[in-house]
């Protein structure tokens, strides 16, 4: 590694509202190298997109300003150039992809003619010219028929394959640079190894420095040079990725790495071992031979459409009381399907699901009035699922009042009792979800959930927005209420590192089946299905020696066929 | 070119709609008090002409079989004689289609070209003075009542400047079009100006969209930004309010026909509804359906084309 490629020095940025200033970057220094992985690390709110922002000042809100610092590329300082300069520095010295390709695309527009956009305006190519170019690029990002994909449009493709088509439009002009804002956090696991292993790839072979945005310290193992911790706009800490994640010099950072899902945890195993299931008891839900399908949409005015999409395809699954049990899988799966058909939110088509021996299909009247007042659900999105104008006390109270088993003056004792449980102070009862954190937020949804006494909690994705470090206090949250309420846990998740870490059993779920179930230690130490093993190694592991799934890849080699499609066969069970 | 199949079968629906459509305009018309044979003798009326006429019409039959009769000449392709001006129904409505179809036509071509740039220049200003002005004229536009814009209009360019016909409508294609400048000036004053509300708000959203944010990232102009992503994006809500306002301009029109004196549909069905010439008035409100639903359908097409996702 020669000089510096980006010097980035006291960078300083101020958002000014209503007369208030708050500093979003406090006078922040790095360095980037060719062919050096950066990765910026920190939770939301710490200022990390922001800065990336800042490098190619496109701030997201006219009231944010630059407000001091220099950020020099290739002898220039950025922040004193013009903005037609600028724009040339955007296209042709820096790429930039984003977290979310889906709606960081033009859906109206050809992937091809997205990549072209750059080439035919910044290089001055013609139409042919650039559109050769942009088939060779979306060669070299993995897409397996270049030419015909040309033509498709961003909704025809797969969540992994966007992203491709996101990097394929930054890297349309050779940049020296790129910017990757979160690139694989809305991606599956298995999709989200293949697009850290073709950012690492690229680099190889461009000489790419990369800045990767995550607050995924796996992430950053497994593919950064060297890591930047941030918090509340200040850079913290920096230095080689081995040195940080090994000997943190700040408490922050060691907080994080302690928070990591992938780290073994003592308490985890005590658990499973203190609730073992009763199985000679009766199962609390029983699952048989279950299938859920969806209409597809029929053609024209009187024909009705076809049940030809399997969501959930023929699942048994039996849960006994006290039991926490992780349903695992990917986008697709229909993990989040079986917990709807559970709790009667959709029709099943065929099968049987019975709650405390009274069956959903055969009773469903009875069978509902039970799983109204003895299940409850916990969402993924906190703020999503909490009615914004209801205070969360007077939220609690609806539930209470319409459970009707707690009297008029027990109600506010009862709220009280349950923001306690779910450890939140008394004080938020009169607090509307604006003004809580997404934590916050998640902790009402909990208490919500607790406020009917439920013998059955499930729990969809219900930690996947928050940051890792509220990530783990809510999975200690779920920990402790298992064992006091004696809960039954049913905890849908993407993320095989958290149900490792809660679970007692897990279920792993693909394509509307179960492939694989038992307990977590015995599953995740031996998977049995190749899918299983596939996404337990697509894991990104807090320790850089513990490398990505390269084995289940071919070697490089000449060969066009993308890597993607070869990974995708191998773990694929169909 | 799967997305397009619906072009091919979205017709069978249209003939569900129509034979709605014609019941209830026929059992419409009928419930209006009064009697066509009344009206047209005046004071020569006495019971044995009324009969006779009545007879003579068709109208003393039983309603089922009056409304059988109905349908079996749609079926011949023809829509009944006119009680009052003794032609057939159809041959009567071909010399009034003309000018209405122009009309409207002008008038949404004339809407699109001043609500595209309005739009343009509020969203690209948003709560700028620009962006101000733009709300201010759209909300002007919506407020005035037609009238008193064309006679405001007729006014000013008619008889202060005189650049345009005061009313009528002409024979040459070049005659025909200074005649409907101010008729479709009205129309688009008003029409613009909703279709603008729409446009900017959708707008607005794209510009901040995070595909804007993208298409900067990697170094397009902002003139390239706005024309080439957010215009797109930004279309579709907007075609079906056009839609929707077309479909009601096509039998709408009778206000500024008036004011005009322009020979349209408009001021044929307002006629035939005083007069109680059932056959008209049916025949009329046939047409308007049919060019409503088609106006939709076309909408459709429209927005299939704008937008790869939509699938109909």
């Amino acid at each position: 590694m020669t000089g510096p490629v980006l010097s980035v020095r006291d960078l300083t940025a101020r958002v000014s509202i209503d007369g208030e200033t708050r500093t979003l970057i406090d006078a922040v220094s790095f360095d980037l190298c060719r062919g050096e992985i950066l990765g910026l690390v920190g939770e939301s709110g710490s200022g990390k997109s922001m800065i990336c922002r800042a490098l190619v000042k496109l701030l997201p809100s006219p009231a944010i300003a630059i407000t001091g610092g220099s950020v020099l590329l290739g002898g220039r300082d950025l922040l004193a150039l013009d903005e037609d300069v600028m724009r040339a520095v955007r296209g042709v010295e820096i790429g930039m992809i984003f977290q979310n390709p889906t709606s960081h695309l033009d859906p109206v527009m050809r992937i091809g003619d997205q990549i072209a956009e750059g080439i035919r305006y910044h290089q001055g190519f013609g139409r042919d010219q650039a559109r050769l170019a942009a088939v060779d690029i979306l060669g070299q990002v993995g897409f397996p028929h270049p030419e015909r994909q040309f033509d498709s449009y961003p909704h025809e493709l797969s969540g992994g394959m966007r992203q491709r088509a996101m990097i394929a439009i930054a890297l349309s002009c050779n940049p020296k640079i790129l910017i990757a804002d979160e690139p694989t956090t809305a991606l599956d696991v298995t999709i989200q190894a293949q697009i850290l292993r073709l950012l690492l790839d690229l680099r190889d072979k461009r000489g790419l420095s990369i800045i990767l945005i995550t607050h995924d310290l796996g992430i950053v193992a497994q593919t950064c040079d060297s890591i930047a911790v941030l918090r509340n706009g200040q850079l913290l800490e920096k230095g080689p990725k081995r040195r940080v994640l090994a000997e943190p010099q700040h408490a922050y950072t060691a907080s994080l790495l302690k928070s990591h899902p992938s780290m073994p945890e003592e308490g985890g195993v005590m658990a499973v071992t203190q609730v073992a299931p009763q199985m000679t008891a009766r199962p609390l839900l029983e699952i048989d031979d279950l299938v859920v399908r969806f209409p597809t949409p029929g053609l024209g005015l009187f024909k009705k459409g076809k049940m030809n999409i399997s969501a959930v395809n023929g699942v048994s699954l039996r849960i006994m009381p006290g039991e926490t049990v992780g349903i695992v899988g990917e986008s697709g799966s229909g993990k989040s399907t079986l917990a709807r058909a559970i709790l009667g939110l959709t029709p099943l088509t065929s099968g049987h699901i019975s709650f405390e021996g009274s069956d959903l299909a055969q009773q469903r009247r009875l069978t509902l009035a039970k799983l109204r007042t003895e299940a409850a659900m916990v969402f993924q999105d906190p703020y999503n699922a909490l009615n914004p104008r209801l205070t969360i006390g007077d939220m609690l109270a609806e539930v209470l009042a319409v459970q009707g088993n707690t009297s008029q003056v027990g109600i506010s004792n009862r709220i009280g009792e349950l923001l306690d449980l779910v450890e939140l102070d008394r004080s938020f009862a009169t607090r509307l979800p604006r003004s809580m954190s997404g934590g916050q937020c998640q902790r009402a949804g909990i208490a919500r959930a607790l406020a009917v006494n439920p013998k059955l909690i499930i729990a969809d994705e219900c930690v996947a927005a928050l940051d890792v470090t509220i990530q783990s206090q809510i999975i200690e949250l779920f920990r402790d209420l298992k064992v006091r309420m004696n809960l039954t846990l049913l905890f849908i998740a993407h993320d095989l590192a958290i149900v490792r870490n809660l679970c007692d059993r897990v279920v792993v779920m693909h394509r509307g089946e179960i492939v694989e179930e038992g307990r977590c230690n015995v599953v995740f130490a031996n998977p049995r299905h190749a899918y299983t093993a596939a996404l337990i190694s697509a894991i990104p592991d807090i320790d850089p020696d513990k490398p990505l799934p390269q084995g289940d890849l071919p070697p490089r080699s000449e060969s066009k066929t993308p890597r993607a499609l070869r990974f995708r066969s191998l773990i694929s069970t169909q | 070119m799967h997305r397009y199949r619906f072009v091919l079968f979205r017709p069978v629906q249209f003939l569900p709609v129509l034979f709605g459509i014609s019941i209830i305009t026929f059992i419409l018309v009928r419930l209006i008090p009064g009697d066509p044979a009344r009206v047209l003798l005046g004071t020569r009326s006495t019971p044995t002409a009324i009969a006779r006429i009545r007879a003579q019409y068709g109208l003393d039959e039983p309603l089922w079989l009056q409304y059988f009769y109905f349908l079996e000449n749609l079926g011949k392709g023809e829509m009944g004689k006119s009680i009052l001006y003794k032609i057939d129904v159809l041959k009567l409505i071909a010399t009034r289609i003309e000018p209405t179809l122009s009309l409207v036509l002008t008038s949404v071509l004339l809407s699109i070209l001043i609500a595209v740039p309005m739009s343009a220049i509020a969203a690209r200003n948003n709560g700028r003075l620009a962006d101000h002005a733009v709300r201010i004229v759209s909300t002007f536009g919506i407020g005035f009542p037609p009238f008193w814009l064309a006679l405001m209009l007729i006014i000013l360019f008619s008889v202060r400047l005189g650049i345009f016909p005061v009313s009528g409508y002409g024979e040459t294609i070049g005659d025909k079009l200074a005649h409907l400048a101010l008729p479709s000036l009205t129309i688009a004053l008003s029409l613009s100006a909703v279709l603008t509300r729409s446009l900017r708000a959708a707008m607005i959203v794209a510009l901040k969209s995070d595909l804007a944010t993208a298409a900067r990232a990697r170094g397009m102009p902002e003139n390239i930004v706005f024309w080439r992503h957010v215009l797109p994006n930004s279309l579709v809500p907007t075609v079906n309010l056009l839609a929707v306002n077309t479909g009601w301009l096509i039998g709408g029109t009778v206000v500024v026909e008036t004011v005009f004196a322009l020979p349209g549909m408009g001021q044929l069905l307002v006629r035939a509804i005083f007069s109680r010439d059932y056959m008209v008035v049916q025949g009329v409100a046939m047409v308007f359906a049919c060019a409503t639903v088609l106006v939709n359908f076309f909408a459709d097409i429209v927005t299939v084309s704008l937008d790869p996702r939509v699938r109909l």
